[in-house]
């Protein structure tokens, strides 16, 4: 009587074994808890760092004449950039991009040489961009870099232009108007006007006028206009105010509505990179007509997920990927896009920058000022 | 066979007769009936543009449809294994007791039914009530927001299918109870522990750590080792009803070792079963 129904309790042994021997070697767990989506954290305000670092670059005091009021403190660079509506500035943090994810994998692409054309660099101008730059902004005018150029060779490297002092603390240096040919005939001249100010600033423009401009604005003698950008402004790791026919002018034909469409509903884009970790962008536009900026937002949104499907249509699933955390956080006159890069997708991206530099084109590099 | 269809058909027509499922089925019916009455949703080039329920905007993000809804999904995956399994607990724990109660049981092996075929019947018409139940609410989720949305996925139908399998697992663990002690608190009891017991081991390597080193980590990690990987399962379900991609060997060893394990806890009670005297 007690042996019937044996076979069912090996059944359960052997079954028991089986499913022992699944869990053994299957060891689901982390696997499958392993595709959690990546929490990004969007860069949304000034942080304590940030606002540690902001009241430490408030050095220069523009000096008043007749003993007047004192403006205080401010920061040299941000009082460089433009003032006014429908200007652009941007501002790379170049210190703390570089030693963040994202920019320790944009060195070993710049190391795939061996760090040779950034050495050549450091021989020509005495500027090690690893250590000496600090931050570098791009306006509509041209560039101006901030850091310690205290060693920088601008006299030995720019012998040919004309020089000349300029306000308080600034050098200007003007290309010649002509500039001898290889061939030895004589060329027209040209190039950037360069000046520095200081040795915490290099300011690149297009002409002497346009450097005096942002030299003027640093020591106090410029537009009184609001700066396009503000202290309480400059959170991430790239931050800025993109005038938005400028943006209209770089996106592609198929997209010209929706540049369109952007123009008229905003005047500037204000940009924030975080890249600390996954590499998060948050774009704030804000306009007059409510209605035009929500349409606008849904467009975009619209636009983004149609991207994405199309790239997962065509199997560019990295491209889908990146993406997939794209989104428009609208608030009556104003939205918010937030778009997310993951550090892993930019990591196979970047995967190449690994691989040696083929031997023939390792000879090609070479700085050119 | 037709024996255990016959036994599954008693057990369902005994679970229909019951308030406390129909109450459930009824609720879910509302709870689909209100979604489909209050929610509009406007999708613009696949982007969930906006969305109001009862004529309130939801305060959202535009961004894709799939994306959207991800959370959705994924609470609604939770919900249905997590929740599924508790009611399942509570409202199926007496049907095996009360079939195996004194009177009835010798009834019933009186009937041309053999002693195998009333546990495993019992068993199959409990499972159609899960696996009907699992499906009518995801699958009405995934209807209306399908027709509302135009995004189409097969994941929290999946999802739902695999919250049946970690319950198969869980009500064999139940009836086996029932076969040696003929209590419904027991039996929703040892199958509410199993449960635990499976979320516990599903997060063995997050917890381990907790323990000292030494002889009570090696036990607690030679214990979890064995058992199924519950909240695997569960997050499993919700990455796919999410449409999230995950290792499918993984997924596959972990579901494959849920299901034997609940074959060999219902081959357990069938041994305990046939060596009773009644």
């Amino acid at each position: 009587m007690k042996t019937r129904g044996t076979r069912f309790l090996v059944l359960a042994v052997v079954v028991f074994v089986a499913a022992a021997l699944l869990m053994w070697f299957g060891q689901g767990e982390e696997a499958l808890s392993a595709s959690a989506q990546p929490s990004v954290e969007f860069p949304r305000k000034l942080r304590a760092q940030e606002k540690t670092r902001a009241q430490a670059r408030r050095t220069w005091v523009v000096p008043t004449p007749d003993a007047g009021p004192s403006q205080g403190a401010s920061d040299p660079l941000l009082a460089a950039l433009p003032r006014g509506k429908g200007k652009t500035a941007v501002v790379l943090e170049a210190n703390a991009f570089r030693h963040s994810p994202i920019g320790e994998l944009l060195l070993e692409c710049l190391y795939r040489d061996g760090g040779e054309q950034l050495r050549q660099l450091q021989e020509r101008t005495g500027i090690d961009p690893l250590t000496d730059l600090d931050r570098l902004a791009i306006t509509d005018d041209g560039l101006v870099l901030s850091g310690n150029f205290g060693k920088a060779k601008t006299d030995e490297l720019l012998g040919k232009h004309g020089r000349s002092s300029y306000g308080d603390s600034a050098r200007i240096y003007e290309p010649p108007t002509e500039r001898m040919l290889a061939d030895g005939g004589v060329g027209r001249g040209g190039g950037p006007t360069i000046a520095t100010w200081g040795h915490q600033m290099i300011v690149v423009g297009r002409d002497r006028n346009g450097v005096r401009d942002v030299i003027d604005r640093v020591e106090g003698r410029g537009s009184q206009e609001p700066p396009v950008l503000h202290e309480t402004g400059t959170y991430g790791e790239v931050y800025g105010v993109i005038a938005t026919p400028t943006i209209a002018k770089v996106l592609p034909p198929e997209q010209r509505e929706l540049a369109e469409q952007l123009v008229r509903a905003a005047g500037a884009v204000e940009l924030h990179v975080d890249a600390r970790g996954d590499v998060a962008v948050v774009a704030d536009v804000k306009g007059e007509d409510a209605q035009a900026v929500t349409d606008l937002g849904k467009s975009l949104g619209g636009a983004l997920a149609l991207a994405r499907m199309r790239a997962r249509s065509e199997g560019e699933e990295e491209v889908a990927k990146l993406l997939d955390f794209a989104r428009v956080r609208p608030d009556e006159n104003a939205f918010r896009l937030e778009v997310a890069l993951p550090i892993d997708v930019l990591k196979e991206r970047l995967a190449f920058c690994r691989e040696p530099v083929p031997e023939a084109a390792a000879g090609d590099g070479g700085v050119e000022l | 066979m037709n024996g255990v269809l016959g036994i599954a058909g008693y057990v369902l027509r005994e679970a229909l007769s019951r308030k406390f499922i129909l109450a459930f089925l009824v609720g879910i019916t509302l709870l689909l009936l209100t979604l489909t009455l209050s929610l509009r949703i406007e999708v613009l080039d696949g982007a969930l543009a906006a969305t109001r329920l009862f004529g309130q905007s939801l305060d959202h993000a535009i961004q894709a449809v799939d994306m959207a809804l991800r959370p959705l999904y994924m609470a609604t995956a939770y919900l249905v294994f997590y929740g599924g399994i508790l009611f399942g607990l509570v409202a199926c724990s007496d049907f095996a007791p009360s079939l195996l109660s004194p009177g009835r049981i010798e009834h019933l092996l009186a009937l041309p039914v053999r002693r195998w075929q009333v546990l495993v019947g019992t068993f199959v018409g409990v499972m159609t009530l899960a696996v009907g139940g699992a499906l009518y609410g995801a699958g009405g989720l995934w209807l209306i927001l399908g027709v509302k949305t135009g995004y189409w996925t097969v994941g929290p139908l999946i999802a739902a299918l695999l919250a049946s399998v970690a319950y198969a697992a869980v009500y064999a663990v139940m009836l086996t109870c029932a076969t040696l002690v003929r209590s419904a608190a027991l039996c929703a009891a040892a199958g509410g522990v199993f449960l635990v017991l499976g979320v516990i081991a599903g997060f063995r390597r997050g917890i381990a750590p907790v323990f000292e080193e030494g002889m009570s980590r090696t036990g607690f990690e030679l214990l979890t080792l064995f058992l199924p990987r519950l909240s695997s399962l569960a997050n499993a379900a919700a990455s796919i009803a999410a449409s999230i991609p995950l290792e499918q060997r993984s997924l596959g060893a972990v579901l494959a070792g849920v299901a034997l394990f609940g074959l060999g806890a219902l081959a357990l009670g069938l041994w305990h079963f046939e060596r009773k005297d009644y």
